[in-house]
Order: C-alpha cells, then structure tokens, then sequence
C-alpha cells in the first residue's frame, strides 16, 4: 500500500472510530428516555376525551437508574404497564378523566390554600367521596398545571398502613389512596405541571432533586 | 572492511511492552477495579455490587476506584521508574525519551517540545468533547416541553461541558504553548523539572478520562461550580467530578510551578525582566495565579469528598457545616480562575500584534503592570458571585469596587494592543484575525461583566442567560480565539509545515459570525428571564433559542473546517514551512523548523527584546538574539 493510501486508511479509521466513540457517548446520555406519552383518544374530534392513569410512588426503585431513591409519578401506558413518564400529548379542548393512585405518605404543605380542588370540571373524589378541602398537614402530593387553574391535592397513605410500597411498580393490593377528578385541556400550547408539596426527600427544605427535574415530579402537557 | 553499527528496530509487539501509554491503561484499569473492590470490602456491598442492576451507590469505593486507577495510570506511564532507579542508588538524569520515534508522544517524555503537542492533542480531544456537549445542549433547548435527552440528563450535561471547558481549558495556552516555547523564548534547553512537566499532562488526561465515566455513575446535577449541598446530595457521578477537578487542581499547581521556576532560574545570559518576550510575562502572571489558587480548589474537594464518604459535615447544615463555605472557597479559586483563562490570551495577542502590525509593542512596561495588575486584584474579587447568596451586604460595595477596579489593568492591556496597531503595517493573516476579534468579543465580554458587578443589575441577570452570555464572551471570545492565534501562528515551528490559509480564513470567519449569532442573542434571552441550568424555558422565547442553537451548530462545523485543514495540511499536503514565515524577530522563530531536540547549541547572549521592528537603529531583519549554530 502505498504511503498516502496508508496515510487515507488511519484518517478514515481513526474518524470511524471517533464516530462509533460519539455514538457510545450520546447514547449513554439517551439510555433511559422515556418519550412523551400519549393515550388513546375517545369520543369524537369535536368533544375528545383522554383516560389517564398516574400513580404516585415514593421511589421509583433500583431498576430505574440513576435515582432509584427518588419520588416520582408513573403513567400507565397504553399496553398496561407503568413507565416514568410525565411529559403527555393530550388533545386540544379534551376532557381528560384522571385517576391517580398515590402510595407514598404525608409531607404538608407549605400554603394551606393549595389543599382546595380548583379548576376541575366536578368535584375531585377520594377514594371515592367528595373532597372539598385537605387539611394542609395531609397532602402527600399535588398534581397541578397553573396555566390551566388546575389544583389537585393527593391524600396520603396512613403511618401505620399495612403492606405499604416501598418502591415501584407498585400493586394496587398495596395501600394506596384513590383520587379521580376531570378537567379540559384548553387551547393547544406546552402547559408546565408540578407537585407543589415539598415532598424531595434528602433535599434542602424538600425541594430540589425530583421536585425540578421533568420526569419524576415535574412534567408537560403538550396540547396539540 | 569496517563494521557499521545498524540499529534493529524491535518488532511492534515487543515495543507495546514496556512503560507507555497502553501499559498505562491496562494498570490503570487494574488499579480501578482493585479500589472499588478494597471499598466494596470496607463499606459493603451495593445494588450494583450484587449485581441487582442500578448503579454502583457506594462513594467510597468509586473514590478509591478513581485514586488506584490514577495511580496504576501513572506506574504504567513509568513515572515510577525513576524514583525507583534513584533509591536503587543510580545517577540522576534530566532526560529520558527524548530520542523515540512516535512513541514517545505515547508516554512519559521529558523534551519540552513534545510535552506541548501533547498537550495541544490531548486538549484538543477534550475540547472536541466539551463542545460535543455544548452541541448536545442546544439540541435539548430547540424546544422548551419536548425532551430529548432523559430527565436529569440535562443538568448532566451541562455540568460536563462547562466542566471539561474550565478545567481542561486552564491548561490551554500554558500547556501546549508555554511548554513548547518559554524553554525556547528564554534561551533554555529544557523546562526546570522536566518529569513534573509531562506528569501535569499526564494528570490532566486520567482526570479527562474520569470525568467522562460520570455517565455510568448517574452524572452530576450541579454544573462546573459543584455548589453545595446539591453536591453531597448527588449520584457517585459527583466523585467524577471531584476526582477530575482535583487531578486537573494538581495539573494546574505542578505547571504553574514548573514555569515560576523556569522562567526565573533559567533565563540566559541578557535576558534581563524587560527584555522578556511579553508572552512570557503573561505565562508568569497565569503560573502564579494557578500555583496559589488550586490548593484552594484541591483543599475544598477534598472537603467535599469527606462529607461524602467518612461523614464529615463541612458543608452539611445539619451537622454544623455551611454550604455558604464551599461557596466561598470555591470562588477564591474560581475568580483567579477566570484570569487563569484570560490571561494567557491578553498574552497571545499582545505577542502577536507587533508580529503583524510591524511595529515595537506599545507600552511594554504598562502591559505588564497590566498582567500583574490583573493578578494581584483577581484575588480580592471573587465575592460578587456571591452578591445573591445573602452575604452580609456590608461586604457588598468593596466587592462590587474592587471588581470594577480590576477593569483598570485590563485596560492597560487592551489600551497596549490597541496602540500597537494603531499606524501599524497590519498584515491579516489568520492568527491576526484571530487576535483582532479578541478586541471585539473581550470588549463586549467586558462591558457586560460591568452589569454582573455591579449590584443593582446583578440582581436581575445574575443565574440568567445574560451572565451565561456574558462569561461565553470572555472565556471563549478570549481564550478559545486566542488559542487558535496561537496554533495558527506556531503550528509552522511545530510541526514544520504549513496550515492552509484559504481554510484558516474560512475558519475564522464562520466561527467569529457564528460565535456572536450564538451568544449576542443570549444576552436578550437572560433580560427576557431565561434561567441557566434549566432544561425549558418561557415558550416566546423560543425563536431566540432556536436561533442560537443553529448559530451553535454552524460554530460547531467551523471546528470541523479546523479539524480537516489540520489533518489535510500536516498528513496529507505536507507543504514545508518557511523558517520564520511571519518574519518574527522573536528567537523560536531563528530556530529550525521543527526545533531539534536540544534547542540550542550553544546558550545564546540577549542584546534587546524581540519587539523591534521598523526601528531604524535596529533593522527588522536581524533576530534579537543569535543561537549559535542554530539558524538554517
């Protein structure tokens, strides 16, 4: 092989290299990404409606690296299964029926007027009755989307609870609490929604952590 | 018929053993995996240990992972060796390597020269690395809600960019450049320790490596500063990041020791202070700022790094720590830091102007009262980061005064560079491109830090988008520019050939368009309320976002423009460069190209500093000083 043909070969190895080195390294960046969800769509395009499932979970455990000690919300997928999720595609002007089951315990909150239901088109129901306001040393979590006025409190799983969840997935045969509520979505646009009960355990005043972080106690709704 | 002594080259299988670079990995794996198991055993087994899945929780053994890995590293490298032979009572020696092949850019090597393109290519792998994840980072921001990368991974990234370009970077003019030259600018034959000088380098590549494996321990949420107590909180990502910054702490220390020395004990005969090469001063100034602010850093790691293994608690509230005492330890280093950066730059520029204006330095003296100016007053700054973390406000005005204050001696610096050109033959080759958009970018670089200096202002732009702007402007705009002046100027010594200027035109223009597209608009995106280290952002603000994240990635392929007129010119073109194609009177430049491994023949006598160009009592076309016997 002659010099410059030796000279072409190490250049286009040593760039092939440096292109499967690149790939390794944005790839150790994607490994666990978790895409927007987006549920099935019922009802007609002029009055769609949306079934979501959430559940609330203390730490989403050692499989989902790399905080497995951290709070975190779950969706439930369209096949079934739970998945760390909490960026959702939802329809514009949709009624969205949610259910979420939280297993995770009290924290408190830090204003008390945050334990009223607003926003919701009906009352918010805990384990099935009406809940017009929480005392503020009770909610475990908030689901809230402050573009849209919507406030929900989630009443926490008892101290002394039996077979409580220590990590996810966690089985409805564990103690949970049950809260349903509905709401509509609006014009299309990207509305921010947070728990706004400082629930990051080992963080300074609890927040920090899953609390700032998209996926865990923070995410989108994305309405298209 | 005489004998003739013909060297036999061993066969390449039998060259891979031995002390190099492969040897260096292999003990350095070794060494790893030997401390993460003495961890394992101290502190028990994790998750990870058991190989539940998750990762690997245990500090302690990722800590001493790192420090056996390191050390293994460097016995493989061969740095033990000469320690070793010395207690073993051999001789002393000042050389060892010098004479190799290509080999000897793939270990420990004490000729000067080849420490320095080291330096340029290993920096340049992280650089290259450092900008892939600024490239990352404005993918992410394309979209305010729609998310690319995981949750978390974000900050992650962030972290990781702006870490490898502060710590890397420190490193970049002093390593590649000052090891190659300040030897040659002052008439020595080789650094003061020549063994600690490869070892800088070699520090600097293990905590590269470390910094990157904080993938696999979950990254690390807090960006380049580490601010506590996010930092204690954080995955065994973190201990990538306190190992690096503590390597790259005592990379930092050693070099600007190194050259301290050098430049002060070495000097050859003539070479009075004010005849040094202003380079030169620039490289003093930058070594003593990094000999006495990274024990600060490597102290304050070290501190963070017991918090997190043996239960200390110096920045742990709870156990009577302060945070607000990492904050302030961190910025004594961090704010000589900055000048760390920008100082080797205001000395790139201020080397390269009368080059290219064709006139003697305007203002030597004030140049240097400049830089030293400058390093005597970034010691007395660092608490305006601080202003918003609720210092006592009486501290407030010194600091915001002294911060104002020190725009003085960088003054005298630009107001130096400004009056050399100013009636000067200039000449627009590709480093003095470079060096003329330093004027530009550190202008706007400093008069946007008045903003951040300055109280009232910086309670709105500190932590925004402004501040992000702001540091870009100075850092990237000084340094990185300034770094290609430099490779563009001193490539031809180096190597010997020639970079092709039609590309190093291209390179330059499209990456100084490109490098204003990108971080003019952020200043508006910071007004506007764009918070750094924050993966969204308001959604009117995304035209902004999406304007800088093309600009980014046009910035981006400049960098590639760079990279194949390096390859293509120095592999392939090959095209031979004249000895002294800039018709410098600077003495590297009366050197061969490239300079044979001793330097000199004989020490030369200095008569004048090399500035005196276009003076009638001295004709541009003599050199300031004869090496003897080492023209060509």
């Amino acid at each position: 092989m002659s010099r410059t043909g030796a000279k072409i070969l190490g250049v286009a190895t040593g760039v092939a290299v440096a292109g499967i080195l690149i790939g390794f390294y944005i790839a150790g960046y994607l490994v666990g990404n978790t895409p927007a969800f987006r549920p099935t769509v019922q009802g007609s395009s002029a009055s769609p409606t949306v079934h979501l499932t959430i559940e609330t979970v203390a730490a989403v455990g050692p499989t989902l690296a790399p905080h497995p000690d951290w709070v975190s919300y779950l969706v439930r997928n369209n096949s079934g299964r739970w998945e760390r999720s909490t960026v959702f595609t939802l329809p514009a002007h949709a009624t969205i029926r949610v259910t979420i089951y939280n297993f995770d315990g009290a924290s408190g909150l830090r204003n008390p007027l945050f334990g009223r239901p607003t926003g919701l088109v009906g009352p918010e129901l805990v384990d099935g009755k009406p809940l017009v306001v929480m005392p503020p040393d009770q909610p475990s979590h908030t689901f809230a989307v402050p573009a849209l006025g919507v406030l929900v409190p989630l009443a926490p799983v008892a101290d002394n609870a039996k077979n409580t969840c220590g990590y996810a997935p966690c089985l409805l045969s564990m103690a949970h609490r049950t809260m349903t509520f509905v709401f509509r979505t609006g014009k299309k646009g990207h509305y921010r929604w947070q728990c706004f009960v400082p629930c990051a355990a080992g963080f300074m005043y609890g927040f920090g952590g899953p609390m700032q972080t998209i996926g865990y106690m923070d995410g989108f709704l994305n309405v298209v | 018929m005489s004998a003739v002594a013909v060297e036999v080259r061993p066969p390449l299988w039998r060259r891979l053993i031995g002390f190099n670079a492969l040897t260096a990995v292999v003990f350095g794996i070794g060494g790893y995996y030997l401390g993460w198991f003495i961890g394992h055993h101290i502190n028990g087994a994790s998750v990870a240990y058991l190989g539940v899945g998750g990762i690997d929780q245990n500090d302690l053994s990722v800590f001493l992972g790192y420090f056996l890995g390191v050390a293994g590293f460097l016995i493989g490298m061969g740095f033990g060796v000469y320690p070793w032979a010395r207690l073993r009572g051999y001789p002393p020696s000042l050389r060892e390597k010098e004479q190799q092949g290509v080999g000897r850019y793939f270990g420990l090597c004490t000729d000067h020269k080849v420490v320095g393109i080291q330096y340029l290519c290993g920096i340049g792998l992280f650089f290259f690395i450092g900008g892939l994840n600024a490239m990352l980072i404005r993918v992410e921001l394309l979209s305010p809600a729609r998310q690319v990368f995981p949750a978390g991974q974000y900050l992650t990234l962030v972290g990781m960019h702006g870490t490898m370009m502060m710590g890397i970077m420190s490193s970049a003019i002093l390593g590649p450049f000052a090891n190659y030259f300040v030897p040659l600018m002052i008439g020595a034959r080789r650094m003061a320790f020549p063994r600690i000088e490869s070892l800088t380098f070699w520090l600097l590549m293990a905590g590269g490596a470390i910094l990157t494996t904080t993938i696999f321990f979950g990254g690390f949420p807090t960006g380049w500063t580490g601010y506590q107590p996010l930092n204690d909180q954080a995955n065994t990502g973190m201990d990538s990041y306190i190992v690096f910054f503590a390597l790259v702490g005592i990379s930092m220390c050693l070099l600007g020791l190194n050259m301290i020395a050098t430049i002060v004990t070495m000097r050859a005969p003539g070479l009075t202070w004010s005849r040094l090469p202003i380079f030169c001063w620039g490289v003093l100034s930058t070594a003593v700022l990094q000999l006495l602010a990274a024990p600060v850093l490597i102290a304050v790691l070290g501190m963070a790094m017991l918090d997190r293994t043996a239960q200390t608690t110096f920045f742990i509230p709870s156990g009577g720590g302060s945070p607000y005492l990492y904050q302030n330890l961190f910025w004594v280093f961090g704010h000589p830091e900055v000048y760390i950066l920008a100082l080797p730059g205001f000395a790139i520029v201020l080397e390269l102007l009368p080059v290219f204006a064709r006139k003697p330095l305007w203002g030597y003296r004030l140049a240097v009262a400049g830089m030293l100016g400058v390093t005597l007053l970034s010691w007395l700054v660092w608490q305006h980061h601080l202003f918003m973390s609720g210092i006592n406000s009486n501290l407030r005005p010194f600091y915001m005064l002294s911060t104002e204050l020190i725009s003085i001696p960088t003054g005298f610096t630009f107001l130096c560079g400004l009056m050399t050109l100013w009636r000067g033959q200039i000449r627009f080759t590709v480093p003095m491109l470079f060096c003329l958009a330093w004027f530009f970018n550190f202008l706007i670089g400093g008069l946007s830090g008045v903003f951040l200096s300055d109280v009232p202002s910086d309670v709105t732009t500190h932590g925004s988008f402004f501040s992000m702007a702001h540091f870009h402007y100075t850092i990237m705009g000084g340094l990185v520019f300034t770094f290609f002046a430099a490779i563009y100027y001193w490539i031809p010594k180096m190597t010997g050939f020639q970079l092709n200027e039609r590309l190093g035109k291209i390179h330059f223009w499209v990456m100084f368009i490109a490098f204003n597209s990108t971080f003019a608009p952020l200043f508006a995106a910071g007004f506007l309320g764009q918070a750094r280290r924050d993966v969204t952002y308001p959604a009117h603000l995304q035209f902004i976002n999406d304007w800088v994240s093309i600009s980014a990635f046009v910035l981006g392929a400049s960098m590639l423009v760079f990279l194949y007129n390096f390859v293509h010119s120095l592999l392939f073109a090959r095209i031979k460069a004249p000895v002294n194609p800039w018709s410098s009177l600077s003495i590297e430049w009366q050197l061969p190209s490239p300079v044979p491994v001793h330097n000199f023949d004989q020490i030369p006598v200095f008569t004048s500093d090399p500035y005196g160009y276009g003076e009638p009592s001295r004709p541009s076309a003599l050199p300031a000083a004869s090496p003897a016997g080492g023209s060509s």
